[in-house]
């Protein structure tokens, strides 16, 4: 396949692959290991239940890809595949307008530029498409490619979220394993092969539905919980930490799937502060590095705000 | 699974589709995802037909990317907020049902759900003058309340006949039926599927838990695979035809003797707004029509924000509703 491909090659592809995507090594330090934040050709994988914060980390994250460089964003493109029909646009200019009015605060008179124009030339860098079943995943991502070639610029793929098709294929089947997990497989075989031709980064999310009975993948989570530092009351907290949360964390997805994820970042829904507001937490593993990055973050009006 | 016919695209005979099957590519993601070249050689067709097979056939089986700026441009000219007439269900819904979004009640029986639903319902085709679809399962929709709630807003009996004209009833007992009628609404579009006047502008699902739950349960996928083609059905109907999906469901208690909404993990993550309706426990007043909404799940407003919200306030006039304040003003003042 590969012979082929070079053979194929036109003068786009090259330069696609010669002048080489921008890293998003330093996108959200807060949550990512130093210095070990996705570089291209990773894969990071968002898992956790429902409203534990996936949703709004990759609008943050998403933001701080389209927003321009002087006003501190990486000023890359993005390709945002909606295959949940969850995509929020308002909350997401929502988002990127605190973004843009925050900055704009910070340097008070510079050029003033149309606030709407500049939401606009954010959005211009987001390109967003709707999914329906596993087999428009696939031929949707065959169809990128082409787009991928094209585009220097667009360094991230976004897909929200890639177990959406989980039920419906277990069904649909039959019996065997491997004919319920084909259409995954063949996204993830696919996906391997864009991520090393054209250098691309992976958000994907996947919701946690399937619990975890198993003790082990429960110690290591209350290990690296923040909020456990007291050692006196390790061990209480610790069993209502594992019954909350990380009963949730089995990963259930198509082995092909598992095999390309570099970075895991685990999301769970904490306590609420006394004026109220409901702390997340995050958790990111990585396969380059040892240990665990924990996080936690609020979610405000204008997004994610860490802690 | 999308099975390779001949006349599918321009250029795929029959022959064609025999020498695939040969080559054991029977399907257009078989073909896609197929070494072009090596194939070529295979099935001995020219390598330049081949491809533009795949390529007729990529761009009728994919779906497009669109521009983000194009999609909130679209969006900012679409989308319709539309008030339940209720003010503080309004207050936590950030001012009333977004059209292209899914947005759950739940609560246990005799919590109100199919309340809100009629008064919505009443709401849109009466003050908004918009058609509403609305999908019982329960057989709990009661066309007097309906009309009781009608006349409480209007005396002249043709505008209540149009109003009821404009809610279209669509009684379903099982998970097939849904699935049939859902699918209808998406072939033939919801302005033909709805006979009365006026754009359709809602969707109200009463209740998709009582369809959904009997066949949920055991270690089978089917169960699990119809409910999530039913929260995929709604969730497209929602964004093609950019109108408000309103479902109902019922609560079950977590761990922590927490209610939470039913149909469990998978179904959480698929509605955008979801409020928690519950009676009030108040000592003294067992059958009140007050009930309280909490805000469980929303990407708008702060969740855990609570309001109270009268029922009754459907079935009253505005006239009503202010002679009903004025008068409880006056028993505060009088000295007991």
């Amino acid at each position: 396949m590969t012979t082929t491909a070079k053979m194929t090659e036109n003068g786009a592809q090259l330069f696609a692959r010669l002048e080489g995507r921008r890293s998003l090594r330093d996108i959200e330090p807060h949550i990512f290991p130093d210095g070990a934040g996705p570089i291209q050709g990773d894969v990071v994988e968002f898992h956790g239940t429902e409203g534990s914060g996936k949703t709004e980390t990759m609008y943050h994250l998403v933001t701080h890809c389209i927003l321009p460089a002087d006003r501190g964003g990486l000023e890359v493109e993005v390709m945002y595949v909606d295959t949940d029909y969850h995509f929020d646009m308002l909350r997401l200019v929502t988002v990127l307008e605190q973004r843009l009015g925050e900055d704009a605060k910070g340097e008070d008179s510079g050029a003033v530029v149309e606030p709407e124009e500049r939401v606009r030339a954010c959005l211009g860098r987001l390109f967003v498409v709707h999914c329906s079943s596993s087999v428009q995943l696939l031929l949707t991502l065959h169809y990128l490619e082409n787009t991928f070639c094209s585009r220097p610029a667009l360094c991230l793929l976004v897909i929200d979220s890639i177990s959406a098709f989980y039920w419906v294929d277990r069904s649909g089947g039959g019996e065997s394993v491997a004919k319920q997990e084909a259409n995954l497989r063949k996204c993830s075989e696919l996906l391997d092969r864009l991520l090393r031709d054209y250098r691309i980064v992976v958000f994907a999310t996947t919701h946690a539905i399937m619990r975890n009975y198993g003790h082990s993948a429960q110690a290591d989570v209350a290990a690296m919980t923040p909020g456990l530092s007291e050692p006196s009351s390790s061990s209480s907290s610790w069993r209502q930490w594992s019954s909350h949360a990380s009963n949730f964390d089995k990963a259930y997805l198509s082995r092909a799937w598992q095999r390309l994820v570099t970075h895991r970042v685990l999301f769970s829904k904490g306590e609420v502060t006394k004026d109220r507001k409901q702390v997340f937490s995050a958790a990111c593993t990585t396969t380059s590095t040892r240990g665990t990055k924990c996080s936690s973050f609020y979610v405000m009006g204008g997004g994610v705000q860490f802690l | 699974m999308v099975v390779l016919r001949d006349g599918m695209c321009p250029g795929l005979s029959e022959e064609l589709v025999e020498a695939f099957r040969a080559a054991d590519i029977t399907t257009v993601e078989d073909l896609v995802s197929s070494d072009t070249e090596d194939l070529a050689q295979k099935c001995s067709v020219s390598y330049k037909a081949l491809l533009a097979i795949r390529r007729v056939l990529l761009a009728q089986h994919t779906a497009f990317p669109v521009s983000g700026a194009d999609l909130y441009e679209d969006l900012l000219s679409s989308t319709a907020i539309l008030s339940t007439g209720n003010p503080s269900l309004d207050k936590l819904l950030d001012s009333g049902l977004y059209t292209g979004e899914l947005t759950e009640l739940a609560g246990g029986p005799g919590s109100g759900k199919t309340q809100v639903c009629f008064g919505v319902a009443v709401n849109i085709s009466y003050q908004l003058k918009q058609s509403v679809i609305y999908v019982d399962s329960t057989g709990g929709l009661s066309a007097s309340r309906l009309l009781q709630m009608l006349q409480a807003k209007s005396c002249n009996i043709e505008e209540q006949m149009e109003a009821l004209q404009r809610i279209q009833v669509f009684p379903v007992f099982d998970i097939f039926s849904l699935l049939g009628c859902l699918h209808h609404f998406r072939c033939v579009g919801l302005q033909q599927a709805s006979a009365g006047g006026g754009s359709v502008k809602a969707v109200i699902v009463d209740s998709v838990s009582a369809v959904i739950s009997p066949i949920l349960g055991g270690k089978q996928n089917e169960g699990m695979s119809m409910m999530m083609q039913v929260a995929r059905l709604l969730k497209t109907i929602a964004k093609d035809f950019n109108v408000a999906v309103l479902v109902t469901n019922t609560v079950t208690r977590d761990g922590n003797g927490q209610l939470k909404a039913g149909l469990g993990q998978s179904w959480s993550h698929v509605p955008r707004i979801r409020i928690l309706l519950q009676r009030l426990e108040r000592p003294g007043s067992t059958c009140s029509s007050v009930r309280t909404a909490t805000l469980a799940k929303s990407s708008r407003q702060p969740c855990h924000l609570k309001e109270e919200v009268d029922l009754q306030c459907w079935g009253r006039s505005e006239e009503q509703l202010y002679g009903m304040s004025g008068k409880r003003k006056l028993e505060n003042t009088e000295p007991s």
